[in-house]
């Protein structure tokens, strides 16, 4: 029965596969491909249900193929099932399936009836991926298609405005909870010198011997898997991109953003236990994030004048209520709260469009003015002050730009003296006589060959900020990143323990990657459109198929999963030493700048408004 | 170049602001009306390129669609040189034809509204839209929040700026980031000029700039505009006006200012020359307006000529109407939907017949449900009701709908209510997706007035009065109205035992536009209240013995029977049945299986344009499809609404039965007979461009420019505080109609075609300046039939010119196998969607 396991997988998969065939006229194929494809989860779920309550309740796995195999890592596809993934995989599977029959007649006649659907069923392989992964870095793949998926759902209606900034502004986030978990695998290599599963994974034993204490280890891991968990779950301090992602057709916001997406930071928390359940100090850091998230989207929910805003804080302050069940350790608790709310919710915001109606009918009948706000004391003061403060959603918003955007695109700007294209003369050089040193490093004194690791990866990350805040050519920029990733690979290169395999899978990657993206700007370029970067310049409008290929390049610039670039990432990172932390910062910034920069030369060459005004397009604000 | 001269007059310049911005009210008050009504003293063509220009929206397709539209037959070749001919003259044709078919321009698109405040950007590299908007709208929303927000915006009956400044005061926290905003928020001398001065520092910019930033977010400015001008439009008051508003957003513009440059920014205008440019002086037509001008024409024309030739062959077979051993009469309203009800009416049962008039039927109320706290208008939106009509007595309660409840969004509770209604939520999900049914939340065209409930109609005591309205009507007052409807529509003897006067409503689900989905002389509410008023005053004895002597002699026998008919789910309601005479109730019994009939082929028609139908299907299995997408929250497309609305015929029906016009008339009885001077004609057309020519336009204009006019695809749409759409939860509210209603839409100016004589038309019109421009200035067109001798007569210029069609008739012997084999659009966009109207068709008629 174990070999169901990867059927989970294969059936969306195949389902989505097929539906690139069709054109976006075939409604009905598209559609009926997509239910065939969750209805056969749904059945096999059923099944593995049945199996599971009659062997007892004993978990399953199924050891995948070994994608990367070395001395030291194993880099395997394997899943693993358990009662809480089960109870995820069934909830996810029935409100996929009836968000898929809902959108068939709803999405109907939308110019992007097929990229809906598509999307949908990439983001609930991903989701599978996440529920059944045996291993940390199989969950990462997983946990990476949701984050792309979401962008590209967020960003539906290409064409306007707010839902590119609004995907951009999420995809940043996401990318650092993305970048957390990556680290977690990071240390927990580091900690069990092996990647661990799931499936026989008993907490912080059978390690081997490390270098720093053990605290440090205890604290890390769970923490860094703790940022993941809240980002995703839009927990205090990143709660305010839910509402913002709502951008998509209210289907979509309802099964991504009012359900299962949103909900992902619990099932997080569950599948990691092992990792902090010893740990009370922990355990009251989770409640506690839980706590202020509760109140903090509970007031924020009672002042919002749009519905699906306020749906959102409502379910953001039940998942902080699930976080405080999860630090008391009623996980079961926690799942049935997940189910409840997520079906509730979904339901909301499939019905909020019903709302203007309902209510104004009830105020016809039953309208009562309310009570008029009184100005004495000192507790007026505090309400009114919780009032502005719930009005600008505790200044959320603007948090991650004050704090994590601004300071690099003022860190970018210091650069300016340098211009783009010199930098890129300047860099290519020195590349080359790094990459001869980094073959013949005995020619190199030993002192010297200590620091090239951490000087090759701040090159790198001006090379990236540069990128970054270029506004003009995006040639520039797209080369920029490519020359970043090489000075990565020569960080790596020039750090001790060096495999000139692994550096050749990443740079295979990254090289045919940037190879199509400079084909499809020149393209651009020749057809005489306008590529530079100062604006958006919605080009999906007139070539979709470049768009779409341009994602593929993206993707793979970015280190997306299954992509070779990826596992070139994750197994070079495992190269950095645990007392690295210079250079670990240093890539991490990197490793961030990157997936944002990739997204905004996206975002600007292909979507937005389109600049040729012979059509109709939206008004910025609308 | 004309200059403001005046240099800046506040209360001018709001004015001219309000004139401009949208005036969509709140959407539960739904009424079509011109978009682009500011620039009605303009002529058509001469106005919308004017708009197109100042605002940067679409008014026309691009050249590139007409030429395609051309290829594939929709504009035909003779259609384009009778166009240019006409207006170029034989001399030119050869050159237009050419710059029609191959010219090429360039389009430019450089809209006038957002060019000077675009200069923060291109100055400072600030975007001030980013960095006000989100807080602006919420503050607003919040504001204006009708039922929305479980803790609502405290001071809201001190007016925008005195909240604010309470709510500073009183509290610990900010709206603002700087001082110096807060400051000035509590300067005495706080005013528009003032902020003006620090953030253009010159006067002549000053109003362009308001209407800069005031545009950028049109659709907030135009609701508080609306809501300033038509309080009522809210059941929770606001004191609200567009001042404060602007007021706010400079002080916030200037906070935002001082906090990203510091103190390293001066006054925008400063520098600049002393004249600014006027964004509403005269717009320069180019040659590409020309020429676009020309191609919609054509567009239209091809259309028209098409009816014409119909309209024109039925008029010289020169019929006259029998009104004898008829079964029934019916009134509808004159909503284009109608029009395919009462073809399938007279088919089923070739002895009725079928009238129209605006669906208020000459009663001009307010209405309040029983124990409701609020009055609803329910006729034409120009009309100020002086009569209001009660409900006093209903025979079942409404139902509650859990989900809404805003007890699940409080923590405590809303944890309760996930707990305890999450797994039931997910079952009912299952069934309303595959057996939807009626539930509260679903907006039922039969629950605006309950269907047993009782109505006070007539007036007891002439001093009862609620809010300066009289409760119910007097005896005098009803014959008038009666006497002057029967009259307009020419209904004036030969009544038939069974009178209908069915109005119309339409109920969907999970739509926030469902007004729009209404009867549009009912100001977008179910028009069954009224039906039923005029049938109350119609059968009263004592209007009767009135009106027998102003020579309307209604037999005993007659009885009128008010009915309503879904638009969306193809059903009929009948009301106050118990009145009937038992001969009369045998006949009804009867009748009610006509309509039902009617309403299967009815619902098989509309059927047609529904991809979900599969119309070769059992025909009581189409209807019930039909009923479930009124009920079903997944449908975005209850029904098509008024798509497609092109025609309206002000004449006898006798003159256009077996003319088939696919849904696309707006059809008003009248006879000329009884009218030979024209003197009941003005009182006939004048609700008519208003009601009609508005739904026509806004769908031209939302179909023209979904984006900027439309709402835009309503997949998306978000309601803010029970008043409106928008977007995104940082968005602007999202004004017109949405895609999924105009995608079937072919923009074309509606026809307006009376049958009189061309002179007493033209008399007619000329007697009233408002209906004359309608027709004079374009927007609308007219045609006047003439009677006698059935020719074609087209106002043009002030004066009717004989119009002699040129299209082949088609001709079929089974009209329901030429709507069956109808095509289907394959996208929506406009070479698609117009190959799914069928073309105008003459059938056998039965009579």
């Amino acid at each position: 029965m174990n070999a169901l396991l990867p059927i989970l997988l294969i059936a969306p998969l195949i389902s989505l596969l097929v539906g690139f065939s069709f054109s976006n006229k075939d409604e009905k194929a598209i559609y009926t491909t997509s239910v065939l494809g969750v209805l056969l989860n749904f059945v096999i779920l059923i099944i593995l249900l049945i199996v599971y309550i009659y062997n007892g309740f004993e978990h399953m796995r199924f050891a995948g193929p070994i994608l990367y195999h070395s001395s030291e890592t194993d880099l395997g596809l394997s899943l693993f099932l358990d009662g809480y993934g089960l109870a995820y995989m069934l909830i996810a599977t029935f409100l996929t399936g009836i968000i898929v029959v809902f959108s068939k007649n709803y999405i109907h006649r939308e110019k992007g009836y097929k990229r809906f659907f598509n999307n949908i069923k990439f983001f609930y392989s991903g989701l599978m991926l996440v529920l059944l992964a045996d291993n940390l870095e199989t969950l990462f793949v997983g946990w990476e298609v949701l984050g792309v998926t979401s962008f590209f759902l967020i960003g539906f209606y290409r064409e306007r405005y707010l839902p590119v900034k609004n995907a951009l502004k999420v995809v940043s986030l996401y990318r650092v909870a993305d970048i957390a978990l990556l680290l977690a695998i990071w240390v927990t290599h580091h900690y069990f010198g092996r990647s661990i599963s799931f499936f026989d994974f008993e907490g912080f034993q059978g390690s081997e011997s490390h270098i720093l204490n053990e605290t440090f280890y205890q604290f890390a891991i769970p923490g860094f898997i703790l940022i993941a968990a809240i980002v995703k779950s839009a927990q205090f301090p990143f709660s305010s991109w839910l509402p913002r992602a709502m951008e998509g057709p209210t289907t979509s916001s309802a099964i991504f953003y009012g359900s299962l997406s949103v909900h992902i930071g619990v099932f997080l928390m569950i599948r990691t236990a092992p990792f902090w359940e010893e740990n009370i100090t922990f355990r009251i850091l989770i409640g506690v994030i839980g706590l202020i998230t509760c109140i903090m989207a509970t007031l924020t929910s009672r002042v919002q004048s749009s519905i699906k805003t306020q749906i959102a804080y409502s379910s953001i302050a039940q998942i902080g209520f699930m976080f405080i069940e999860v630090a008391l350790g009623f996980y079961w608790f926690a799942i049935f709260h997940f189910a409840s709310n997520a079906f509730f919710r979904s339901y909301q915001l499939l019905l909020s469009p019903s709302v203007l109606g309902y209510r104004i009918h009830e105020q016809l009948f039953h309208f009562v003015p309310p009570e008029p706000q009184s100005t004495n004391g000192f507790w007026s003061k505090i309400k009114l002050s919780i009032y502005i403060l719930s009005i600008k959603e505790f200044n959320l918003d603007t948090f991650m730009y004050r704090f994590l955007w601004n300071p690099l695109k003022k860190t970018g700007n210091a650069f300016r003296f340098i211009s783009t294209k010199s930098l890129l003369f300047m860099t290519v050089p020195l590349f080359i006589v790094g990459l001869y040193t980094v073959y013949n490093q005995e020619i190199l004194p030993e002192p010297l060959l200590h620091y090239l690791p951490e000087a090759y990866a701040g090159l790198g990350l001006v090379l990236i900020l540069k990128s970054f805040v270029e506004r003009d050519s995006v040639l520039s920029s797209w080369l920029l990143i490519l020359m970043n990733q090489l000075y990565l690979s020569l960080a790596f290169g020039f750090n001790e323990e060096f495999d000139f395999n692994q550096i050749h899978i990443f740079l295979s990657g990254i090289i045919l990657a940037a190879a199509l993206g400079v084909w499809i700007i020149l393209r651009l370029k020749k057809k005489g459109e306008d590529v530079s970067l100062n604006q958006f310049q919605g080009h999906s409008f007139e070539y979709p198929r470049l768009a779409f290929l341009f994602v593929i390049a993206c993707l793979a610039m970015a280190g997306f999963p299954i992509t070779p670039t990826f596992i070139g990432e994750d197994l070079m990172l495992g190269h950095i030493h645990e007392n690295q932390f210079p250079l670990l910062l240093l890539m991490v910034l990197n490793l961030i700048l990157d997936g944002l920069v990739i997204f905004r030369i996206y975002s600007r060459l292909f979507l937005g408004k389109h600049k040729k005004g012979y059509h109709e397009f939206a008004n910025r604000s609308s | 170049m004309e200059t403001t001269d005046i240099l800046f007059n506040e209360g001018h310049t709001l004015e001219h602001l309000s004139h401009y911005l949208p005036s969509q009210l709140t959407l539960k008050d739904f009424v079509h009306h011109n978009s682009l009504h500011s620039f009605q003293d303009k002529e058509f063509f001469d106005g919308i390129f004017s708009a197109s220009k100042i605002f940067g929206i679409q008014v026309t397709f691009n050249l590139n669609e007409y030429r395609k539209l051309h290829g594939q037959g929709r504009i035909r070749m003779d259609i384009i040189d009778r166009v240019i001919v006409q207006q170029k003259g034989t001399l030119n044709l050869q050159k237009y034809r050419q710059k029609m078919l191959s010219g090429s321009y360039k389009h430019e698109y450089n809209p006038r509204i957002g060019r000077l405040r675009e200069k923060w950007k291109d100055q400072y590299k600030v975007n001030l839209d980013d960095l006000v908007q989100p807080l602006l709208f919420r503050i607003i929303g919040s504001y204006l929040d009708q039922g929305i927000a479980i803790w609502h915006f405290p001071f809201e009956d001190k007016g925008l700026i005195n909240a604010v400044k309470i709510l500073e005061e009183n509290s610990m926290t900010s709206f603002f980031k700087t001082k110096r905003a807060k400051t000035l928020l509590f300067s005495q001398d706080l005013s528009i000029e003032k902020l003006l001065e620090i953030l253009v520092g010159n006067a002549s910019y000053y109003e362009n700039y308001l209407f800069d930033q005031q545009f950028a977010h049109k659709g907030w400015s135009g609701l508080v505009a609306a809501i300033e001008g038509t309080p009522e439009t809210l059941f929770y008051r606001k004191k609200i006006h567009l001042k404060d508003f602007i007021l706010l957003e400079l002080l916030m513009e200037i906070d935002a200012l001082n906090k990203t440059l510091g103190k390293h920014w001066k006054p925008l205008a400063v520098g600049y020359q002393d004249h600014a440019e006027s964004y509403f002086a005269k717009v320069e037509q180019e040659e590409l307006q020309d020429i676009l001008k020309l191609w919609q024409e054509a567009f239209e024309w091809d259309y028209y000529d098409e009816v014409l030739s119909g309209v024109g062959h039925l008029a010289k077979t020169n019929r006259i109407p029998p009104r004898e051993k008829q079964s029934f009469q019916a009134l509808f309203c004159v909503d284009d939907r109608e029009c395919s009800l009462r073809r399938h009416l007279e088919y089923v049962d070739p002895k009725c017949e079928t009238l129209g008039a605006p669906g208020f039927y000459g009663a001009a109320i307010y209405f309040q449900p029983y124990k409701a706290q609020f009055y609803e208008k329910n006729c034409p939106v120009t009309i100020t009701p002086k009569h209001l009509i009660k409900e006093i007595e209903v025979s079942k309660e409404r139902g509650h709908e859990v989900l809404h409840s805003k007890q699940s969004h409080t923590f405590f509770k809303g944890f309760l209510y996930a707990m305890a209604l999450g797994l039931w939520s997910g079952f009912r999900m299952i069934r309303d997706l595959f057996s939807p049914k009626m539930r509260p939340d679903i907006a039922d065209a039969f629950s605006h007035m309950d269907i047993n409930g009782k109505l006070k109609v007539e007036n007891s005591d002439p001093n009862e009065k609620e809010n300066g309205l009289q409760v119910g009507y007097q005896i005098e007052e009803m014959a008038d109205i009666v006497e002057s409807l029967l009259k307009g529509v020419g209904l004036v003897d030969h009544f038939t035992d069974l009178v209908y006067v069915v109005a119309h409503g339409s109920s969907s689900a999970n739509n926030p536009h469902h007004g729009a989905h209404d009867c549009g002389a009912c100001s977008g509410r179910p028009g069954a209240v009224n039906a039923r008023v005029f049938t109350f005053m119609a059968n009263h004895s004592k209007v009767r013995v009135i009106l027998e002597t102003k020579g309307i002699i209604i037999p005993d026998k007659t009885q009128f029977i008010p009915a309503m008919h879904d638009t969306a789910s193809d059903e009929i309601g009948f009301y106050d049945e118990e009145i009937l005479f038992s001969e009369n109730e045998r006949q009804h019994r009867l009748h009610r299986k006509t309509f039902e009939n009617a309403l299967d082929i009815n619902a098989k028609e509309r059927a047609r344009r529904f991809a979900s139908i599969d119309i070769s299907k059992d025909i009581k299995h189409i209807r019930n499809e039909i009923k479930k997408r009124s009920v079903s929250y997944f449908e975005p497309r209850p029904e098509l609404g008024h798509g497609s609305n092109a025609l309206c015929h002000v004449g006898s029906r006798e003159k256009i039965k077996g003319l088939f016009l696919d849904r696309r008339a707006f059809l008003q009885s009248y006879d000329y007979r009884t009218d030979p001077d024209g003197e009941v004609l003005l009182q006939v057309l004048s609700p008519l461009p208003a009601v009609c020519g508005g739904i026509n336009l806004e769908y031209y204009f939302s179909r023209m420019d979904i984006e900027k006019m439309g709402a835009g695809t309503k997949l998306p749409h978000n309601v803010m505080g029970l008043i409106g759409v928008a977007n995104s939860s940082d968005g602007d509210l999202r004004p017109g109609l949405p895609l999924q209603m105009i995608e079937n839409h072919d923009p074309v100016r509606l026809l307006m075609m009376v049958e009189h004589r061309p002179e007493i038309v033209l008399k007619t019109i000329k007697s009233s300046k408002e209906m004359y421009d309608w027709f004079d200035k374009g927007w609308l067109h007219l045609l006047a039939i003439s009677p006698e001798d059935g020719n074609l007569y087209h106002f043009q210029d002030g004066a009717f010119v004989l119009y002699e069609p040129i299209s082949k008739i088609l001709e079929t012997d089974d009209i329901l196998k030429v709507i069956e084999t109808a095509e289907e659009m394959k996208t929506n966009h406009i070479i698609d969607t117009t190959k799914e109207n069928i073309p105008v068709h003459i059938y056998p008629d039965k009579n």
